[in-house]
Parts: structure tokens; sequence; C-alpha cells
């Protein structure tokens, strides 16, 4: 195959004679309804008018009131000393998700994910594409969160993925790194993983949780592959979906991942209270290095 | 740039473009009802969502994402239909080399046919199709190679 063979399997193809006209057509029509609606909704109706103008004054004042009380992920990065990152949330691929969840004394708001290379300008890897992800906590009864009396090791932040089992793919699993950081009462994680756009033809969760590495105490999965809390669990925790560009998707490379884990399999019942880890934990020069590993594996 | 909209506007995007995004659709479709249907989906989005371009570029870019996204979107709802596989018939003999090309490409994993059809048909440059999909250039010349690698292996000959 050359070019030109292929320009010309592509020409055979043969489309409706009116495509063009219909779709124009369509889009005068809609763009007319669209104008029509805009136009009612603004001038035609003024006792209408007056109730959206109230309407948009408390809209304004809870977005300022939200603005003051969260960061951006772009605010997040630059806080973090990562100029690279705040571009790349401030730009058209970032996900701004914006999602809250109430659990327990807290509130758990996903802010957003953006996944690139070389965004990470303290710790570049010029190999792998990341996801970075910025998740804000904060208490319900307004208490200020501080970084002096938060407990970060307390709570786990991890993407997971359906159909795949929680143990395979999660922040172990992904080489995730996780920093937080209290500003202004509210208590922020940035969590660093291996990209998982290579799932992204799957539905993708964000799981904040209070606990550790995954295991059937806190997840359980259904038969079609869909991940949900255990309905015992009663700690905190979140269940965010992800939004990602199924195009995007790398279906080789996500099998290939999970094939390397070794850890596909799972198990809904408890035959083994504790879990299935073994966990060490090691002081570094810049946090603690937490690692797993499956019982009784050396 | 001039919002989208107007009844100028709408000529010069559906004329511009359908011809394109139709067939890049057809990378990911095997219909050309379907494909239709997918273009026809992102002027509409366009429509609603009223992104604002910085360039010519950034609309070309913002279309061929799009339509890319509904094609599979399409195509997921479809395989989603309950056919269970020993009900489904054996796929018919390509009737013409066109064919059995295009049904390679559409057998292709979805990343790698996006980037043969702009290379193949559309005639862009790695870094053009890195800067119409977002992509690093050095991820678009991987997939430009393994996607005709795996062409290759599906039709049997050599493809430059």
């Amino acid at each position: 195959m050359n070019r030109e063979d292929y320009r010309k399997a592509f020409d055979e193809l043969s489309f409706s004679a009116d495509f063009q006209k219909r779709t124009a057509d369509l889009l005068r029509t809609r763009a007319r309804e669209l104008e029509k609606e805009h136009s009612n909704m603004t001038f035609s109706k003024p006792k209408k008018m007056a109730v959206l103008i109230a309407a948009c004054i408390a809209l304004l004042a809870v977005s300022v009131s939200a603005a003051m009380l969260w960061l951006t992920p772009a605010q997040v990065a630059q806080e973090h000393n990562q100029p690279l990152l705040a571009e790349a949330f401030n730009g058209p691929d970032a996900i701004l998700l914006n999602e809250t969840v109430e659990s327990g004394d807290f509130s758990i708001t996903l802010l957003g994910l953006v996944s690139g290379r070389n965004l990470d300008t303290l710790n570049p890897d010029l190999e792998k594409d990341h996801t970075y992800s910025v998740l804000a906590l904060r208490r319900l009864d307004g208490t200020p969160l501080e970084n002096e009396t938060f407990d970060f090791m307390q709570y786990t932040m991890t993407p997971l993925v359906a159909g795949t089992s929680p143990a395979a793919v999660n922040n172990w699993t992904l080489d995730a790194g996780a920093t937080g950081m209290a500003k202004d009462g509210v208590y922020y994680y940035l969590l660093d993983t291996a990209s998982i756009e290579m799932f992204a033809d799957r539905t993708v969760y964000m799981a904040f949780y209070e606990g550790f590495a995954p295991n059937n105490a806190i997840f359980t999965v259904a038969e079609d592959g869909t991940i949900a809390f255990a309905e015992d669990f009663t700690g905190v925790h979140a269940l965010f979906t992800l939004p990602l560009d199924p195009a995007r998707a790398d279906r080789a490379a996500a099998d290939a991942f999970v094939e390397s884990t070794g850890m596909n399999g799972w198990s809904n019942e408890r035959t083994d209270p504790k879990g299935e880890w073994d966990i060490q934990r090691r002081e570094t020069a810049d946090g603690e290095e937490l690692i797993l590993r499956p019982k009784g594996e050396q | 740039m001039v919002p989208f909209g107007t009844d100028e506007t709408i000529s010069r995007i559906v004329s511009s473009y359908s011809g394109m995004l139709l067939r890049l659709a057809c990378t990911r479709l095997q219909s050309t009802a379907d494909a239709e249907d997918a273009v026809q989906e992102t002027f509409l989005r366009l429509l609603t969502a009223r992104p604002v371009f910085r360039d010519p570029e950034h609309e070309r870019a913002w279309l061929v994402r799009t339509t890319l996204q509904r094609a599979s979107d399409i195509r997921r709802k479809a395989e989603q239909r309950n056919i269970p596989l020993e009900d489904a018939a054996e796929p018919a003999a390509p009737e013409s080399p066109g064919e059995e090309l295009r049904s390679a490409v559409r057998a292709l994993p979805e990343m790698y046919g996006a980037v043969i059809h702009l290379h193949y048909y559309e005639g862009y440059s790695i870094k053009e199709i890195a800067r119409l999909l977002g992509l690093p250039a050095a991820t678009v010349g991987t997939r430009l190679a393994r996607g005709r690698e795996r062409l290759r292996q599906m039709l049997r000959e050599d493809v430059v």
C-alpha cells in the first residue's frame, strides 16, 4: 500500500449527495432556535429577567465564595513550584471537574486532572506520560485543616479501573507519588501516577478513602466489573468517575500493564480479614515510602 | 474568529470540512450513514458549545478530535448492542482492494487509525498530526510506525 492506494480506497467512499446541504440547513435551523431561546430568555420576559438578575447575583456570590474557598488545580501546582504543571492545568487537555461528595465529617472535591509528559520540573521522567490529579478536602463543620495536625497518611487517593482488579490498577502499581498541603483551612492532595489515559475506553475512577491499599474490606467488584465501596465500609470515602477521552485509550498497553502486575485476581469474599498485603514503611529524604507486597511474598 | 452560527460561517465550515471529517469518521465506522451522523453531531456540538478558536488550525484540531470522539461513541454503542457471538454472521469477504484496505484501517486500534489516515490521506506531517491530536510528536511517530506495521501484516504486503 502506498499513499495513492490509500487515497483511492477512501475516495471510493460514497456519501449522501445532499449531505452538505442537509447539514447546513439543519445547523441554520438549530442556530435560529438557539437565537430565539436566547432572546426569549433575555428580552421578552421582563419579570423573568428580574428573577434572572437576582439569580445571577446569587450565583456570582456563590462563585466568589467558591473561588475563595478552593484553589484551582493550577494554583495547587504553583504552590508546589510546578509551573509547567500549572500551565497544563490551564491548557486545553486539562479535565476540570469540581465534583464534590460529602462523607463523614468531610467534603471531598475532585478538582481536576491532566495527563502529559515532562510536566514535573522536580522529578522529570522523559520516558513516560503521567497523570496529575488534584483533590480538595475540607471539614463540613468549618474547622480548618492544617499541615501540623492533618494525618495525610490516614487517607488514600487512587485511580481504579472497572473490569480490572482494584489490586491490579492502583497507586502502588501505577508508581504513584502523593503530596499534600493545607491552605486556608483546606487540604489539597496532588497525586502523580503513571498515565491512566491508556484505560480511557473503560470506566476509570478516582477513589478517596480512609484506609490503605485497596482490599475487599474496602471495595467490591460486581460481575460486570463495576467497582464500588463495600456496603459495610464506614470510613470517609468518595468515588468519582473520570471523563477521559476514549480516543486516548491504548487497550493493548492497558492489558499488558494489568498482566504485568500479576494482581488481577479479585474475590469479594473475605477469607483474610487483614487484607492481602504486607506493608513496610521507610523514611525517605522527602517523606515516607510505603512498600506493599502480596502476603507471603519476599 | 467569527462565531459559528451565522449563515456565512455555517456554509464555510460545512463546505470546508465535511469531506475530510466524513472520511476520517470512516476510519472508525463501517457505515457511511454512521459517519454522516458523527460529523453532523460534531457540527451541532460546535454550534451549541461555541468554543473560541485561536486560529484556523485550532478550529481544525477541535473538529478532528470531536469527530473521532463521536465516531468512537457510535462504534462503541453499536458494539454494545447484544449480539451473541455465535449468532453473528461470518464477515463477508471484502469486495474490492479498497474495501479490504478500509476494513484493515478500521481494525487497527483507534490510536493508530487516526494517525495513519491523517498522514496517508490528508498528507499531514508527524508534527502537524501531533498538533491536531494534541500528542507529542514522538508518540505520533511511534503510532505511525506501529500502525503501518499492523496494516502490513493485515494486508500481507509492503506499506510504504
